[in-house]
């Protein structure tokens, strides 16, 4: 009760504060205290549910279907506290509790000196209003009786919980979702400063203030994204870190465009130009960041990702489309209501050969690229086909080569007009950097031609960049960000060839104890080791495996598990992490190995034959039994003959919902290593036949075997390398904006603005 | 850089991106089909469908081979080049990705569909 009302405070005062602020926004600015604090009504609201269901998952409260559905008493701290935000509803929450922080945050930036208060709140209530909306549809704190009518009596109270999908459960579930979705939700910020600045239709104030939000988002976004990579490849053992899963592909869009977005800002700051485009990047942003939760969430791609939830109704599915559709309406409405004053602005005009140029043609190739992207996600959609993942690498692939060569020699190209001969001796130490870099990776094995020229470019970027970063850091300036965001994307290109294009695998079949060779290690499955089952882990075990090469040995211990909540096999790899290279071993396929034996299907009075006995079917056991469940279980009766001596054995099996069968075999006295077993009853009416299962424990007809993907990724620690360099970037790119906007006076800020009509940049 | 500059490598890259992008999306397009369909096509396909328990399954040195019957009620063999995926017996469902080479589908990918995900459908006491 307590939550449900909670969340209906925080609709109403965020719906109530948006009017205020609309209000003062029109003029009446008596009513800008009371907007504020129905603001702040509305975010404590959401802090106290959140605080509400955080306390029900502590204490075990599994009257409620949520707390019931994901948590159980077994699951150690941190990620009982990352069931807050394991399904549909809880990541609902999640997305409007950081919206709701991050409101506070913004409310009192804008209302600092004239930030366009007014306008950025009415349009960031309103997305805080709309999430509230979505939680009022889709509640967290339904009971269990509500959710399971029919199952559960009314005031039931579950002993545990079900308990977190197996899947789920290791250190990045307790990171992951939280920084990805600050990235989703803080990209509401830049695009409510759009939407503001086309209202209030003053165009150049917006990007300094906008500007720390965007890089910030730029930077936590792509750190959720990365860390989403690492995961899959640490933890799920497909091998890799990017699958072009729709639901990947989804969060990279946006933050391509954020991105895009960060350098044509830049551009509009020292030229005074791209004020559309800066308009519609920051619009398209956040909607596509709309898009991606209404792909995730509204069961619309079935199954075709990793990440689907189950379909969440219809009022939810509806309310996402309207979501995404009004917001693009609002954005529509905003640009038609100034589309007189945007067409009039005055244009510029530079050379061909600067700095604006380069970050002209960088920023369009990124939409491409954003584009190109979007089209593949969208295909399951439109038509009944997918895309293969080639789709997206075949473009991608010149793009990144262009992008990387940009980012390089942009920093030499100066904003009015580039000298070039200046231009070019600049370049040309780093050039031969680059080329010998280049011949280098062909040397050892690079000898793929396009890739090499990706190669070049990249080792150009970070030869370049760390220059200047030397440069400004030995000025002690703080100006660095671009050129660490520069050298990690370029460490990123280069650490996915590395790892991506120049990886290799095998498939080895490893009975146990028996070595197999495979690119250049030795390796030994020494057979399973048990380890203690829990939170829907059973047969839980480490498949061991030596590996030796050159006289030096390690045992790596991939993992092998049933899933209960998966219902089947999974596995974990295990990863030997080296300087230049990572050793890559992920179980593809595990037998226990079978003894001789022999399976039949039987009529009444059938006989059959198996290792020197005869056994005969004679009838079933128990058969009215259930299927699905039941009570005794069913069985069949069986005659076996091992010349004198005549047994009559009953082996049955019980079958439970949703468990695996529980097989009781029967055995004879002359023979203790034969198991008779009942699979099951094959059901004709007069003619059924029970199918029988004899083994013969004495004797082994296939060895326990371990079938093993073994892989070297190749200088993927420049990949992690890169990516921490690059979210490094952005977040000290945006604390020295920051620092640069609360350094400046008030009355500059208000003096830029009215010059932003009539101002000609000179050539 | 001059506005009727901007425009032209603006639409230039308009063209270059259709030009380039609509032969590579049509090349990398993978339709679902029925068995029948996939027979005529020389395009990596994807067939829907169920595992045949009854017919031989086998796997051996890197080779998986099963009979499966897609959602039309076509039985095919299937040989796909690798493991056996973990949770094959299992399996609700099975998506195979590939083409049909002298009435067997040569798979190069395989894709389990296990009966659910992350959400409890019902309740088990």
């Amino acid at each position: 009760m307590a939550g449900k009302i909670l969340i209906y405070i925080t609709f109403a005062s965020a719906m109530l504060s948006m009017g205020l602020f609309f209000l003062t926004h029109l003029g009446k600015t008596q009513y800008l205290k009371t907007a504020r604090l129905m603001f702040h009504v509305s975010a404590v609201s959401v802090i106290a549910f959140s605080a509400f269901m955080l306390y029900l998952i502590l204490s075990h409260q599994f009257q409620y279907a949520y707390v019931w559905e994901y948590s159980n008493r077994d699951l150690p701290l941190s990620l009982l506290i990352s069931t807050f935000y394991a399904g549909q509803e809880g990541s609902f929450m999640l997305w409007t509790l950081l919206t709701a922080v991050i409101g506070i945050f913004l409310l009192n930036y804008v209302s600092k000196g004239q930030r366009m208060e007014a306008q950025v709140m009415t349009i960031y209530t309103l997305v805080l209003g709309f999430l509230g909306l979505i939680l009022i549809l889709k509640t967290p704190f339904s009971y269990i009786w509500e959710m399971f009518p029919g199952e559960a009596k009314i005031g039931f109270l579950p002993e545990d919980g079900r308990g977190l999908n197996p899947l789920l459960q290791n250190f990045w579930m307790a990171i992951h979702p939280p920084i990805l979705f600050l990235g989703f939700a803080s990209l509401a910020v830049p695009f409510s400063f759009a939407i503001a600045a086309l209202i209030k239709n003053k165009y150049k104030q917006w990007i300094s203030i906008a500007a720390p939000w965007l890089l910030f988002s730029s930077g936590i976004l792509g750190l959720g994204i990365m860390m989403g990579g690492y995961w899959a490849y640490g933890v799920l053992g497909w091998g890799g870190y990017w699958g072009w899963d729709p639901v990947e592909n989804s969060s990279l869009i946006p933050w391509i465009i954020s991105v895009a977005a960060v350098h044509t800002m830049i551009a509009q700051r020292k030229t005074g130009g791209y004020i559309k485009t800066n308009l519609i990047l920051s619009i398209i942003a956040y909607l596509l960041v709309l898009y991606s939760t209404f792909l995730t969430r509204s069961g619309i791609l079935g199954d075709a990702s990793v990440h689907s939830f189950s379909a969440p109704g219809a009022e939810v599915y509806w309310a996402l489309i309207i979501f995404v559709g009004l917001f693009l309406l609002i954005s529509f409405g905003a640009i038609l209501l100034r589309i007189k004053e945007l067409s009039r602005l005055k244009r510029y005009t530079t050379q061909f050969f600067t700095r604006e140029t380069a970050l002209f043609i960088g920023a369009m190739l990124l939409c491409v690229s954003a584009l190109i992207i979007f089209i593949g996600t969208s295909t399951p959609i439109i038509s009944k086909n997918t895309v293969a993942t080639e789709f997206y690498s075949q473009w991608n692939l010149p793009i990144a080569i262009l992008i990387s060569f940009l980012t390089g020699i942009s920093i030499f190209l100066q904003w009015k007009t580039t000298p070039m001969v200046v231009f070019f001796k600049k370049i040309s130490i780093h050039t031969a950097i680059a080329f010998i870099g280049t011949v280098i990776m062909y040397i050892i094995g690079v000898t793929d031609f396009i890739i090499l020229i990706l190669g070049f470019t990249s080792l150009l970027t970070v030869s370049i960049n760390v220059q200047i970063l030397i440069k400004i850091i030995a000025q002690g300036k703080l100006k660095f960000g671009a050129a660490l965001g520069h050298i990690g994307i370029a460490l990123l290109f280069l650490g996915i060839i590395g790892s991506s294009k120049y990886s290799v695998e095998e498939n080895i079949e490893l009975p146990v104890g028996m070595p197999k060779t495979a690119l250049g290690y030795t390796f030994t499955f020494l057979g399973p080791e048990r380890f203690e089952d829990k939170n829907n882990k059973e047969d839980s075990k480490y498949l061991n495996v030596r590996v030796e090469k050159d006289n030096k040995e390690l045992l790596m211990k991939p993992v092998h598990f049933m899933n209960k909540i998966g219902d089947g096999y999974s596995v974990e790899p295990d990863i030997a992490n080296f300087a230049t290279k990572d050793l890559y071993l992920s179980p593809k396929n595990y037998s226990e190995g079978e003894f001789i034996h022999k399976q039949v299907d039987l009529k009444k009075g059938d006989k059959a034959e198996f290792g020197g006995v005869e056994f005969e079917f004679i009838d079933f056991s128990n058969k009215g039994a259930n299927m699905n469940g039941g009570n005794a279980p069913m069985g069949a009766i069986l005659k076996v003959t091992d010349g004198k001596n005549v047994d009559t054995i009953n082996p049955t099996v019980q079958l439970g919902q949703g468990e695996n069968p529980k097989y009781s075999p029967g055995q004879i006295i002359s023979k203790p290593n034969y198991y008779f077993y009942f699979e099951k009853m094959n059901v004709a009416g007069e003619n059924s036949t029970a199918t029988i299962y004899v083994e013969d424990t004495s004797i082994k007809a296939s060895e326990e075997t371990l079938v093993l993907s073994v892989s070297i990724k190749p200088f993927i620690n420049i990949l992690w390398t890169g990516t921490v360099v690059l979210v490094l970037g952005f977040f000290f790119s945006a604390y020295k904006r920051t620092k640069d906007l609360n350094d400046a006076k008030p009355e500059d800020e208000k003096k830029k603005d009215t010059n932003s009509q009539t101002k000609e940049v000179k050539t | 850089m001059s506005n009727k500059v901007k425009t032209i490598i603006g639409i230039l890259i308009i063209v270059a991106v259709i030009a380039a992008i609509v032969p590579t999306f049509l090349s990398n397009k993978i339709e679902y089909v029925n068995f029948e369909d996939a027979k005529k096509k020389t395009k990596t396909v994807e067939v829907k469908g169920k595992w045949v328990k009854d017919k031989e399954s086998k796997f051996e040195s890197n080779k998986f081979s099963f009979y499966m019957q897609d959602d039309f009620n076509t039985e095919m063999k299937v040989v796909y080049d690798g493991a056996k995926p973990n949770n094959f017996e299992v399996a609700e469902g099975v998506v195979v990705k590939g083409k049909v080479k002298d009435g067997v589908f040569i798979a190069n990918d395989i894709l389990t569909k296990c009966p659910s995900k992350y959400e409890a459908k019902e309740m088990n006491n």
